[in-house]
Parts: C-alpha cells; structure tokens; sequence
C-alpha cells in the first residue's frame, strides 16, 4: 500500500469518515484564502501595504513581543508584552461581561417567557435599547465611565442582555404546556417549573442566544475598545492603523476569529452536543 | 365508603378574548367514580373532555360546581391525582428512569427508594434495557408506556388519562390496552380515562360515560360487567357483553352526533 493512502486510512480511524468528510470540508473555504493570500505575497496583486504577507503577520508577533521577559510578565499583563497583554485584557472583559449579562439575561428572559406582566414590562425598553445598536452607545458610555473597563463591560452588557434575554423568552414560549403541566401534577412547585422544563426546553435557544452574543458582544467590544479603550485587541488594532502597521491590524483580527472560532469549538458544541442534541430537541440535517 | 371522586353540578364557560361571548364547555356534570373503578368517558369532538379531565388534574379552574378527591376540594394540581396526557407526556431532557422517577424526586423520596420503585415500575410497562435512553429515541408506543409508568410511580389516588393512546398506532393500541388493564389489575388504581374511540371505551372500562355535544352533558352510563381479567381482545369480539356495551355506546354516541347535525 502506499503512503498517502496509509496516511488516510490511519485518519479515516482516528477521526471516522464522517467527521473527517466534515472537517475537510469545512476546512476548504479557509485553505482558499490562505492560498490566495500566500500568492498575493509571490505575486503582488495587492501592495504590502494593505495586504502583509504572511510572515511579516508572523513577525509582528515577536515585534509586539519584544521585551517580553517570560511568563511572569505575559500574566502580570505588563506592557512589554503587548500582544498577550492585550488578549487577556479582551479576554477577560468578555468572561465578565459573559458572567455578568448570561445568567441575568436568561434570568429575565424565562420569567418574561412565563409571566405576561414581565414581558409587557421590559419588552419594549428592549425593543428600544436594541435599536441603539452597541457601538452607538460608546459616546454616551464614555462621557458616563470615561475611558477604560467600565465602558466596554456597559456596551457589551448592553448587547448581551438583551440578546439572550429576547432568546431565552422565545424559548420558553416554544415550550408545549404539557410539559409544564405534567410537573406541576406530579406535585412539582413553580421553580420546579423554571428549573426543570423551562431552562433544559429554552436550551436550543439560550445556546443560540449564547452564539449571537459571542458574535455581537465581541463586536461591540473591538468597537468599544477602539474608541473608548485604554487596551484590548480593538484598541491594540486601532493604534496600529494609526501608524499603518498593516500586519499588526491583520494579526489582531486574526487573534479575534481564532479565539472565536476556539470558544464555539470547545465550549458552544460541547455544550450543544450535551443538551439540545443529547435530548433530541433540535432536528439535523444528515 | 364514599366515592373517590365526586362531581357535583360541575359547569364550565370559557371566555372569549375576542368576541367578548364565552364559550360554554360543561354543563352540570354530576358523577362519582369508586374507589378502584375504570371509568372511561367518551363524546364527540369538543364536548369538553379535556375541560374535565383539567379541571379533575386542577390545572384549570371552575367557579360553578364542586369537585373532590378523598374528600378534599380540588383547588389546583397536587400529586394525588396522576395525569397521562396524549403528547408531550414526558420531558424530552430526562431518559426513561429519571422521567419516571420524576414524581417521587418532587416528593424528595430518598434515592436508594425511588431507583427501587423506578425499577419495579419499569418492569411492569416493560421498559427494561430502555432506563438510560431518551424519550427522542423511544418508539411512540414505549413513550405512552413510560408515561403511564411515570404518572403511576408518583402513586396518585386517581388516575386521568386524556385520549393517552391516540396518537400510536392500531396494533401498538391494542397491546397498551390490554397492557393497562394487566396494570390497573397488578394497581388497584382508580382510573377515569377519557377516549373518542367506542371500542377503547368499552374494552377497558367498568363504567362507561357518555357525553353530548357541546356543552357536555353526561347523557348516559353504560356497565361493563367482564371481570377485568377476561378483558383481552381475542375473547371480546366473542363476548356477547362487550358487543351489547359497544353498540350501546356507539348508539348513544351517533345519537347524540346526528340529533345535533339534524
Ligand atoms: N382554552 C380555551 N379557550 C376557549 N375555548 C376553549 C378552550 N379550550 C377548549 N375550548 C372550547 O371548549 C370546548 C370543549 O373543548 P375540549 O378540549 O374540552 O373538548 P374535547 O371533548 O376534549 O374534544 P376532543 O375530543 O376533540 O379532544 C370546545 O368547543 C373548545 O373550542
Ligand atoms: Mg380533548
């Protein structure tokens, strides 16, 4: 047998046909870009200018490095290390604002879902502050909190609660009654309710709400960052446009899909797998 | 020893958000059921069913009548009187064991007790090698079984069953049946089952009551005598009793059906 089919077969059992013909085609999209824009360094289509090659996105990373003593100072997020610095400081304003606006949001949300009065409350104040989209309040947030953490975490909260809010109610109104009944006359109380037929019934929801506010909450953040922020990924990009330092802004775009792309991987479809597809409450395509 | 459960001048109006006019569902209903007894309920579509049987579960309210469980006015759900509902009868987040262990986890059994009696339960519907699936993928007649088992293991004075076999299949039906009557055997329950089709309402019941069209009325009650053991359906087309209680009910029935058409 040959080595290239030595090498698939021995794939075809560690991943199994289905995941890999999943992998693969999920992955053709990505080698495409990568391909045009490897030949857009040979070629030069584009000036360097606005499309760095890859490797000098490569080098920008020791660049932002430089001085970087190690470790002690990568978690003492010390200015040395402007990269790393400058995600974690990202990082941990979404983790806030994530464990701040989720359990809130999907809180209110359930008990509008379930209480009428509840959602002809806040139904329409979350109607307007939708409308506001996030970044429109940065102005506002920063003549409230100034420059800095206040203002990100109140644009992205902005954002997340109302997302997972209006998700989690549609949710729970998607719910067939019975369910609700059939605990109720097994002798179950009202928070039995909530616990055990509203948040697993809302899940497909609540786990889609989560998506949506990983995708817009990041949105909302780079913008704050950019304009209302004293470090972050958003503001490391914007300072480097300030002074065309191309491959920098592309490194720091590319940071932000890669830990998108990370948090979904591994904790969104964990989470999917574990629930909503676990209980059957969700129909897939083959 | 009075009845487990009495019914006095039960009447129901539903209003109408709309047109302002209410809709009237049940008009004085009396009757009791004994303690131990199957009765079962037939009536045409919209006869108002189902508004008894929630009112009976307490999960609709009533202002006109009174209705008792051992005694105790009925004011809201409580685990004395187990529901079997037609879809949707089980949580679709809990596997086999757990929804049917669902009754006596509300009831803080402790768990040593509850996997007992969820064990015992799940032989008797025959479930077993299912305790760890999901409801998504059961077949719809094990689903009706795991619900009757649910609602069963939570022990309820009296058991409600709305229309739990419509939605399965002919020859599924037959075998659930004859299942329930082995289980209302091996229980002692008392049981008000609520059905459309006559030969259910026959097959399974002591006592069968018909009701007429919109508002319900019970217009009449049809006995069963079969002892419940003889009950299964390779005997019962030769049963003389059980094709007299059938066409008398479906007389009833179609009676009711084409006075009101006319
Ligand atoms: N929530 C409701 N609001 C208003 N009217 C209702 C409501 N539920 C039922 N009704 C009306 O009350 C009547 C009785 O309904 P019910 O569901 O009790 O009938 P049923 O005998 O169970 O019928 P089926 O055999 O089709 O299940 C129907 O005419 C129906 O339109
Ligand atoms: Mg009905």
């Amino acid at each position: 047998m040959s080595i290239p089919r030595n090498i698939a077969m021995a794939l075809y059992r560690r991943f199994g046909r289905q995941r890999l013909r999943r992998i693969a085609l999920g992955s053709i999209p990505f080698i495409v870009l990568i391909t045009l824009w490897y030949m857009n360094g040979i070629f030069h289509w584009l000036p360097p200018v606005f499309i760095p090659t890859i490797y000098s996105v490569f080098e920008a990373i020791f660049v932002l490095q430089e001085g970087c003593a190690g470790i002690v100072e990568i978690v003492a997020l010390d200015n040395n290390c402007l990269m790393t610095t400058n995600i974690f400081s990202s990082l941990g304003r979404v983790v806030l604002a994530m464990l701040v606006g989720l359990p809130l949001g999907i809180g209110f949300g359930i008990l509008a879902g379930m209480n009428r009065t509840v959602s002809k409350f806040l139904e329409p104040i979350g109607i307007f502050a939708n409308s506001i989209s996030g970044i429109a309040w940065v102005p506002l947030a920063i003549v409230w909190f100034g420059v800095g953490w206040m203002t990100t975490l109140f644009i992205m909260l902005n954002t997340i609660f109302w997302l997972m809010f209006f998700n989690a109610m549609l949710g729970v109104r998607g719910i067939s009654r019975t369910y609700e009944q059939s605990v109720l006359t097994l002798g179950g109380s009202s928070w039995d309710v909530i616990t055990q037929v509203y948040l697993p019934g809302a899940m497909p929801s609540i786990i889609s709400g989560m998506r949506m506010s990983m995708g817009f909450g990041w949105r909302a953040l780079i913008a704050a960052e950019m304009i209302g922020g004293d470090s972050g990924l958003g503001f490391m990009i914007f300072s480097s446009a300030e002074e065309y330092k191309v491959e920098e802004v592309f490194l720091g775009v590319l940071i932000i899909s890669m830990i998108f792309l990370l948090t979904d991987r591994y904790l969104l479809m964990p989470l999917e797998k574990w629930t909503s597809n676990r209980w059957g409450l969700v129909w897939r395509p083959a | 020893m009075p009845a487990k459960l009495i019914v006095q001048g039960l009447s129901h109006h539903y209003p109408d958000e709309y047109t302002g006019e209410s809709v009237h569902a049940l008009d004085d209903i009396n009757l009791e059921v004994e303690d131990g007894e199957f009765v079962s309920v037939v009536g045409p579509s919209g006869c108002g069913k189902s508004t008894l049987l929630n009112i009976l579960a307490g999960l609709l309210p009533y202002r006109e009548g009174s209705v008792t469980v051992d005694g105790n006015v009925i004011d809201g759900p409580g685990h004395d009187r187990g529901v079997v509902f037609q879809e949707h009868a089980i949580l679709p987040w809990r596997t086999v064991a757990r929804n049917i262990g669902h009754g006596l986890e509300l009831q803080k059994v402790p768990k040593g007790e509850r996997n007992r009696k969820v064990k015992e339960f799940i032989d008797l519907v025959g479930l077993e090698g299912f305790e760890d699936r999901y409801p998504h993928e059961l077949s719809g007649g094990m689903k009706q079984r795991c619900a009757v088992a649910r609602t069963l293991c939570a022990d309820p004075v009296v058991m409600l069953m709305d229309e739990p076999f419509a939605a399965v299949d002919a020859q599924t039906r037959i075998t659930l049946q004859e299942e329930l009557i082995r289980i209302s055997i091996a229980t002692k329950k008392t049981i008000l089952f609520i059905t459309h089709a006559v030969d259910e309402a026959a097959f399974l019941a002591d006592r069968c009551m018909v009701f007429s069209r919109r508002p319900g009325r019970l217009i009449a009650t049809v006995d069963i005598n079969i002892p419940r053991q003889d009950r299964n359906w390779n005997e019962m087309s030769s049963n003389s009793e059980f094709t007299r209680a059938r066409d008398q009910i479906l007389k009833l029935v179609r009676g009711e059906v084409s006075a009101d058409e006319a």
